[in-house]
């Protein structure tokens, strides 16, 4: 009889202390206030800037408050995947936008409500609404866009006696092969290896600026064996051959910098194809030398019309598995963080977030609040490239088809492969990637 | 009621029960240590057989980790057909198969080899420098990493300069696909060589003194001892060294994930940094457990064949 007094005592406990626990973690407080968590991948610095903005949103509406968790961008999708399917997940999560078909489609990224999209597809450009949506339906709110251009060393140029930037692939490579003559431990152009975006996005900004494309119009298939995309891969092959470019220099490490970076900031590689979030990292490498870094648009291919860069965006989506009470808040606080009257100078607070980190804010009336931080002498070409990008394609498996195009940009970089045989195999395994992730 | 008839003297018959008390104490062992037993059943039933309970189920299925275990679509053995039939999974497996392989075949001969040299000449020292060697195990990967990191720079690292003093061009010790696999090996042997120096130092402190007395008597040198007495008697170390080396590089991770991310070329990536992208970049969950699983049963075959080499010399 004690045995079973103290069993069902001991029962009662853990029942009164599960309830407590669900009571907790539900979010909604006796106080009457909604929690939301929101997570980034930003650096403590931005994460300062976002708790901020959230404390000064909280001002305004006690009843909801809003707690950030950063977490490294390599683990920011897994953190999703262990956290995300959960209602007590992060309730708002910066995504880039290649990740937001699955998130879709599988009920973690909810839909915006009516005035949330209508807000989105009258202030955003259109490729980032379309980059924003799926089926038509808008699912986050955009932020930041990245580019590609050519950076590339003025000090290095003139030692070349080379005047201008290359513009068209010719020019390129004569702009390669003057500045590896310039001394043994240099080369022409860097393609960076070992990170798949910072392999792929450069290799498919020469693509579209050839007028090729990465997948095809419907994106359920490879276009790497048309011609624009052979012309780039053969390209990639003649700079190999001709030692213009050397893989040993431009390895990549768990930062996304290693060897690549430090062989640009001292000044042993010319030119690189990389993004404007990258101005950060070249300042603080380079102190004083950042003046001889200049910005070019990518170069022109022979089957090209027009300098293209490859973009991408970030969204922040609201959990779709959370409550409805949740979700309500969240749309609330980002339509707040994303809004022209959160920031400074019409600037949104998210506008202000992206610009102290170099990065380009997407929003129409964001770009005109810091008009004069875009116009600076490294940023203004990638603002200006915004109007001809190419979107990086937001479909099912593309993360999977971008790192097998990765292993044959690699395989040519490293003369493991020739230009068509590269793109070969590359169509065959991208096309497996995406299938098998329909 | 059970009784047993036992002969008595004077042909007389007497009613005895039956051994209950032998029963009932085996029957009490039995709960006894059920009892003592349950909490470890229970956890390593909760923490090690349901999760791979788990994973063979998941195997046979399409899920997206973004949805509940429930909504899981049964595909039979499409995972496993689709194991050989993707090219970067198929490169997986053989990078791990080459890893393992060298780690085998460098790792054991070079730990034999530094056993024997801080086990039988009596230096001062040798166990500062056991200790030194074992350091490189106990430290966390991630620490050691930043170091080899710097050692593999092209160019500025030491490893480089090394190469450059005595006049040859280093390579691109991690960015070069013909070298990056190997890279790893030898920042694997490094890590683990010290764990497997202290196994087969201890193998050998089993071996008699008296063994070695007499074949010396006998007038066998240093390889004749070596060969016919520190192997033999040494073998149970040894099989136990290389299944442990096996079973370590086929399932290495961190190094790659920290300093190649599978690349250049896909030349690093090996079937645990599969399963991790498989899983957590792809979503695709079953294509991630059936890599699991075929690597534990590649696993336990191997246990299983080094057992039977074992038996059959002890034979």
């Amino acid at each position: 009889m004690k045995k079973h007094t103290w069993l069902s005592g001991l029962g009662i406990a853990a029942a009164v202390a599960l309830v407590a626990t669900g009571c907790s973690s539900s979010g909604g407080s006796d106080s009457g206030s909604t929690e939301l968590t929101f997570l980034t991948h930003w650096g403590p610095d931005q994460v300062t800037m976002l708790e901020e903005a959230a404390s000064a949103f909280t001002e305004e509406n006690p009843d909801i408050t809003v707690k950030v968790q950063a977490v490294p961008f390599a683990n920011l999708l897994s953190t999703l995947r262990t956290q995300g399917a959960s209602a007590d997940g992060p309730t708002i999560a910066g995504i880039y936008d290649a990740w937001l078909p699955e998130l879709a489609r599988d009920g973690l990224a909810a839909e915006a409500p009516a005035d949330v999209a209508k807000d989105v597809e009258e202030n955003w450009p259109e490729g980032v609404v379309s980059a924003a949506s799926q089926d038509g339906k808008v699912y986050g709110i955009p932020n930041e866009i990245d580019l590609y251009q050519l950076n590339y060393n003025t000090a290095l140029f003139e030692e070349a006696g080379i005047a201008e930037a290359p513009t068209n692939w010719d020019e390129l490579v004569t702009a390669a092969e003057a500045i590896t003559a310039t001394a043994p431990d240099r080369q022409g152009i860097g393609f960076i290896t070992s990170w798949n975006s910072g392999a792929v996005h450069p290799f498919l900004s020469l693509l579209a600026s050839n007028g090729g494309s990465f997948l095809n119009a419907a994106g359920d298939a490879a276009d790497l064996e048309s011609p624009e995309a052979l012309e780039t891969a053969e390209l990639y092959q003649q700079l190999v051959d001709a030692g213009l470019t050397d893989s040993s220099m431009s390895g990549a490490n768990a930062n996304t910098t290693g060897p690549y970076l430090d062989n640009f900031v001292n000044g042993k590689t010319g030119m690189i194809i990389m993004a404007n979030w990258w101005e950060g990292s070249l300042k603080d490498a380079m102190g004083d030398d950042f003046a001889n870094v200049a910005t070019a648009p990518i170069p022109v291919g022979p089957s090209g019309d027009v300098s293209s860069s490859i973009s991408y965006s970030w969204d922040t989506i609201v959990n779709g598995n959370a409550s409805d009470e949740k979700q309500a808040a969240a749309w609330k606080f980002l339509s707040w963080l994303n809004g022209p009257d959160s920031g400074e100078n019409g600037s949104s607070a998210m506008g202000d977030i992206l610009i102290s980190m170099g990065i380009l804010p997407s929003r129409v009336s964001d770009v005109d609040a810091h008009a004069e931080a875009l116009s600076s002498e490294f940023l203004s070409s990638y603002v200006t490239a915004m109007e001809t990008a190419t979107p990086f394609p937001t479909v099912l498996g593309a993360s999977a088809a971008a790192d097998a195009l990765q292993r044959q940009i690699e395989a040519l970089l490293n003369g493991q492969a020739d230009a068509a045989t590269a793109m070969k195999t590359a169509t065959t395994d991208v096309d497996a990637a995406l299938t098998a992730a329909r | 009621m059970n009784v047993t008839s036992t002969p008595t003297v004077g042909g007389s018959v007497r009613s005895l029960p039956r051994p209950r008390r032998r029963r009932t104490d085996r029957a009490h062992r039995g709960i006894t240590a059920a009892i003592f037993l349950s909490p470890t059943l229970l956890v390593i039933g909760l923490f090690t057989v349901v999760p791979m309970i788990m994973t063979i189920v998941i195997s046979f299925h399409r899920w997206s980790m973004f949805t509940p275990i429930t909504d899981m679509d049964f595909v039979g053995f499409d995972n496993y057909a689709r194991l050989l039939n993707d090219s970067a999974r198929v490169q997986a497996i053989a990078n791990t198969g080459v890893y393992v392989l060298l780690s085998v075949l460098i790792t054991v001969p070079l730990a034999f080899l530094i056993a024997m040299l801080l086990y039988f000449p009596r230096l001062r020292g040798r166990n500062v420098v056991r200790v030194i060697l074992f350091a490189t195990y106990v430290i966390p990967t991630i620490a050691i990493v930043i170091i080899w990191s710097n050692i593999y720079a092209p160019g500025y690292g030491p490893l480089s300069a090394m190469v450059q003093a005595i006049g040859l061009t280093p390579p691109g010790w991690l960015s070069d696909p013909q070298w990056a696999l190997l890279s790893l090996v030898i920042f694997n042997v490094w890590q683990m060589l010290g764990y497997y120096v202290i196994l087969l130092v201890a193998g050998l402190t089993q071996i008699p003194e008296e063994l070695y007395e007499a074949a010396k008597v006998d007038g066998a040198g240093i390889v004749r001892q070596t060969w016919s007495i520190t192997l033999p008697m040494l073998s149970g170390s040894l099989v136990f060294v290389v299944l442990m080396t096996i079973i370590n590089s086929i399932q290495v991770f961190d190094p790659i994930y920290l300093l190649t991310q599978g690349g250049p070329a896909g030349s690093t990536n090996v079937v645990s940094f599969e399963i991790q992208r498989s899983a957590f970049q792809y979503g695709q969950a079953g294509d991630a457990s059936a890599l699991a699983v075929s690597l534990f049963m590649l696993i336990v075959l191997v246990g299983v064949v080094l057992n039977a080499i074992l038996k059959v010399r002890k034979r």
